[in-house]
């Protein structure tokens, strides 16, 4: 069968409604931001509630890599390995200034935002942002991919063939 | 602790009042003398009591969680020095308070504000900022800005919901930083403190200026 | 100004060598590179002197003088309660300085950093390679003619390869295995690569590697004036920020010559205190994690929530608080501190408790961690350790009880001191002194609020309040200057250290007389404790390594700045 049919659409909406209600984080949590994000799923404000507490420590079994902390330079090529190994469909949060943009750190050692290395699909500013702030940043991927309906991967731009090639290297 | 365990010793014997300058530190042990399992921990018993505590957490919480926040029905009431969201404080006429000094954007740590001058034709106000931007993904939420100015035309507010899709949205400009400026105290965060009745001198002063200006027929 | 005059012996065999420097806030001698191991060795064991604590070891560069470069080293005997700073003036051409390993183990790392940071080429040291940055990284970034914002890309192939040397194998039935744990790994938290040779499951060979978070702090500190490198302490160790940002202050504020007013005092050592225990929640917490107990990591993250809300009633920030200025704090209290402070005193107990009756007697903790990673007093002094940690293996240090500071001298605590030295004990330790913490809080509460002003009245180095800066002209002009052109601090030196959650955080600050520091340097307690890593875990298992990492608390902010 190709083409839109009422059973493909019924199927589309239903796994758009089972993903975003199960992200499964992996915290790339390197500095202060990692203390936050520990808050966030702690019984403070429990981010469980949403569906999801299931915080896997393992890119082949998670959807959304949320970096908190910042990434230096030395992290660069971690990171990247890490995202090239989760599987698609997956998606990027960068949490706080420093992932977002390198924060205060125009320095010699820190990268000046993830999205040198990896696409992102939300920003979530603050340094660190409040647990609120980032339950509001996992809300608001949760909106775009439901307005993304259908498309794999997440609402970024698909990769290049090249990049698409070398990906898949680092997962060999 | 719960009880001094029997035989150890369990704090420093230099426990002596306080003196003037350096306090001799006790020579200590030459090898590691580690902890003496009691008969009740090598019988697994105290087990017993972790789980009648766990289970008191269980049944206490049961049908509503004492601690949880059910955000974003509820929200953790921070208090009025809460560092979130920047505003633009505004005149009664509309216009920004802000004289464009660039205190701010010197006393900022991460250089995220990017102001333009221009000039206004109020010789009282002299200048004013046609552009205004703060780069949220490089702002650290310090509260610097707010330190810095002179003319409380920059306060914070109790607002942390921000997420942006794309860099370009990160950079907020001076109608977005207008735009939550409320006289609602309860939403005000961070903003410079001071007594009530030097509060009261300076509403005044202000009103005073409000009223010149109207006077003169200012926009 | 304190001196200590080199002892008689010392004197006589290398006469013109050292050269005691007059006039700083410890006693300092000028020491030529050619018997600086000597005269360590000397310093050591002398009964005398018997300074056998190295506390740190950096670079500093001078670029107008010759010559041009100086290694410095702060020495601390915790008999005698003595300090002392040692400077190597080393040539441009050739900074080579003997290595002081065979006498400090503690010299092992800082060595490699004034490698890293200056090029200084520790000579005698076994393994000396770039720590912090990474290894495509070219030049020596705290030199003063490198760029604050060079970078240089690392890709896949820079990344490191360790050499790994494990004893000989017994028999040849079983192969031996090295797996790499980390960086991102949660038991790492977040930052640490660990490469370990297994024997089974038993390591016999492992390497340690960091800088996969270092921020640059030294570098950003002589960027930016003195008042906006607060914000980078809170950011040190971030789980008790506040703690670094008392420190850094109080160390200009002694360069500047002003007192923080009583007020100001009473408040930081309170708010310390809190912060202290904030880490101590989460360390034993995070540690409890890495062995299975989840359940602990809820209940001391509720204290912590709890303080975040008093932290954040009085400054503004949950985590990153930068609540001190130099010359006190950065706003008045709020009307109700003594409520939030009271209620906290009553909250916090009863999690600690539900955490020692869970894990205190506890057998299934007691067998994972009675005698792991075991280390006596004299090893954890020649590795430099300080704080908690030491504290475990029987040395009662504390820099509160032995260099008073604040109001720590005016209450009635104690020093918890443990003597086994495994991680049983640092997490024993650490719920002790969370006890002591709410003794000394309670304390301090009990003597309510000092009257006065938040912060120090001198235009020159605060900002005047508000509603002066709003309606005088005098005001507004020092508060103008202060924003533009920054505090000046008079030209000089000074080394201060505050008790951290980790053990003695000292900054050493040097000022040419200038708005911005000509250097700042942190002393990371966490750094000469994560160095004796690979010798704690030899021997034992992984599940081993991952509650011994716990169990120190190395946070990475500090450990890598």
């Amino acid at each position: 069968m190709t083409g839109e049919s009422w059973l493909t659409t019924t199927f589309d909406r239903l796994e758009e409604w089972a993903q975003t209600r199960s992200f499964w984080p992996l915290p790339f949590g390197t500095a202060c931001c990692a203390i936050e994000f520990m808050g966030v799923v702690s019984s403070h404000y429990d981010v469980a509630r949403f569906g999801y507490e299931v915080v896997r420590f393992s890119p082949r079994q998670s959807d959304v890599l949320i970096v908190a902390g910042t990434i230096t330079d030395k992290m660069g090529p971690v990171l990247k390995k890490i995202y090239d190994q989760m599987p698609d469909p997956k998606w990027v949060i960068s949490m706080g200034a420093c992932a977002c943009s390198g924060g205060f750190y125009r320095a010699y050692h820190v990268m000046q935002g993830i999205d040198e290395i990896i696409p992102v699909d939300v920003y979530v500013p603050g340094c660190p942002p409040s647990p609120e702030g980032l339950i509001y940043g996992i809300l608001q991927l949760k909106e775009r991919v439901m307005r993304e309906k259908g498309k794999h991967g997440g609402a970024k731009e698909k990769q290049t063939a090249a990049e698409e090639e070398h990906a898949h290297s680092g997962a060999a | 602790m719960s009880e001094p365990i029997p035989g150890e010793p369990t704090l420093s014997a230099a426990a002596q009042p306080p003196q003037a300058g350096a306090q001799p530190v006790p020579e200590h042990p030459r090898a590691p003398k580690p902890y003496k399992y009691t008969w009740a921990d090598r019988l697994y018993l105290p087990l017993l009591q972790g789980l009648v505590v766990t289970a008191r957490h269980f049944f206490k919480n049961l049908v509503k969680s004492k601690y949880t926040i059910s955000y974003p029905e509820e929200r953790r009431p921070y208090s009025g020095r809460y560092r979130g969201h920047h505003i633009l404080t505004t005149r009664p006429d509309g216009s920004v308070r802000c004289v464009a000094c660039f205190l701010c954007a010197t006393n900022c740590p991460a250089e995220c504000i990017h102001i333009e001058a221009a000039e206004q034709p109020d010789v009282n106000i002299e200048k004013y900022p046609v552009v205004y931007e703060i780069d949220m993904l490089r702002c650290v939420f310090c509260g610097y800005c707010v330190d810095a100015c002179p003319e409380e035309a920059i306060i914070m507010s109790r607002n942390t919901d921000m997420a942006y899709f794309t860099r370009e949205q990160s950079i907020v400009g001076k109608a977005q930083l207008m735009k939550p400026f409320t006289v609602d105290v309860e939403r005000l965060g961070y903003r410079p403190y001071y007594p009530e009745e030097d509060r009261q001198r300076a509403q005044m002063r202000r009103e005073a200026f409000d009223l010149v200006s109207a006077a003169r027929g200012d926009a | 100004m304190p001196t200590l005059a080199p002892p008689e012996p010392l004197l006589e065999k290398h006469a013109a060598k050292i050269t005691p420097q007059e006039g700083l806030d410890q006693p300092c001698w000028i020491v030529d590179r050619s018997v600086l191991r000597e005269v360590c060795e000397d310093l050591k064991t002398n009964p005398e002197t018997r300074f056998d604590l190295l506390l740190e070891c950096f670079g500093m560069d001078y670029p107008e003088r010759e010559p041009r470069f100086e290694a410095v080293y702060h020495l601390y005997s915790i008999p005698h309660g003595k300090r002392l700073r040692l400077k190597v003036p080393l040539p441009e051409n050739d900074p080579t300085v003997p290595s002081l390993l065979p006498v400090w183990k503690a010299a092992d790392w800082f060595e490699r950093e004034m490698w890293d940071h200056f090029g200084f080429r520790a000579e005698g040291h076994p393994d000396l390679r770039r720590i912090l940055c990474h290894e495509a990284f070219q030049g020596h970034p705290l030199r003063k003619d490198y760029d604050p914002a060079r970078r240089w890309i690392c890709t896949e192939k820079d990344i490191y390869k360790p050499k790994l040397e494990p004893p000989p194998q017994q028999d040849d039935m079983f192969e031996r295995m090295t797996i790499n744990i980390g960086p991102s790994h949660p038991a790492m938290h977040g930052t640490f690569r660990l490469t370990a040779v297994l024997d089974g499951e038993v390591i016999v060979a492992s390497d340690i590697e960091i800088g996969y978070l270092h921020r640059c702090f030294d570098k950003m500190s002589e960027t930016h004036t003195w008042n906006q490198v607060i914000p980078y302490t809170d950011r040190l160790n971030y789980c008790s920020a506040f703690i670094n940002n008392v420190g850094y202050c109080r160390v200009v504020e002694k360069m500047l010559g002003v007192e923080a007013p009583p007020k100001a005092v009473w408040a930081r050592t309170i708010l310390s205190e809190f912060s202290r225990i904030m880490d101590h929640c989460v360390c034993n917490g995070t540690t409890l994690v890495d062995t299975g107990g989840i359940t602990n990591f809820w209940y001391m993250f509720q204290p912590r929530e709890e303080i975040y809300g008093l932290l954040e009633a009085c400054f503004g920030g949950r985590l990153t608080v930068s609540g001190c200025r130099i010359g006190g704090l950065l706003a008045d209290l709020p009307p109700d501190f003594m409520a939030r402070s009271r209620r906290l005193l009553e909250i916090i107990p009863a999690f600690v408790d539900d955490m020692e009756k869970l894990v205190d007697h506890n057998r299934i903790w007691l067998d994972r961690s009675v005698g792991i990673a075991a280390i006596s007093g004299d090893d954890a002094v020649n590795w430099g350790w300080t704080g908690p940690c030491l504290r475990a293996s029987g040395v009662a240090y504390d820099v509160r009880k032995a260099f008073p500071y604040d109001l720590y001298d005016t209450v009635d605590w104690e020093v918890p001191v443990f003597y086994g030295g495994d991680v049983h004990d640092r997490y024993r330790v650490r719920m002790a002194e969370i006890r002591q913490s709410l003794r000394i809080i309670e304390q301090l509460l009990d003597r309510g609020i000092p009257e006065g002003p938040f912060i120090v009245d001198d235009p020159h180095v605060a900002l005047p309040p508000k509603d002066k800066a709003y309606n005088q002209m005098e005001a507004m002009i020092y508060h103008f200057k202060l924003i533009m052109d920054g505090v000046q601090v008079p030209a000089g030196e000074r080394y201060g250290m505050v008790e951290g959650g980790n053990g003695e955080l000292g900054f050493y600050c040097v000022s040419d007389g200038s708005a911005k520091p000509y250097r700042v340097r942190v002393r990371p307690p966490c750094f000469p404790i994560f160095s004796t890593f690979n010798q704690l875990i030899l021997g034992h298992t992984v599940s081993d390594a991952v509650i011994s990492l716990g169990g120190l608390n190395v946070i990475a902010g500090e450990l890598e700045r």
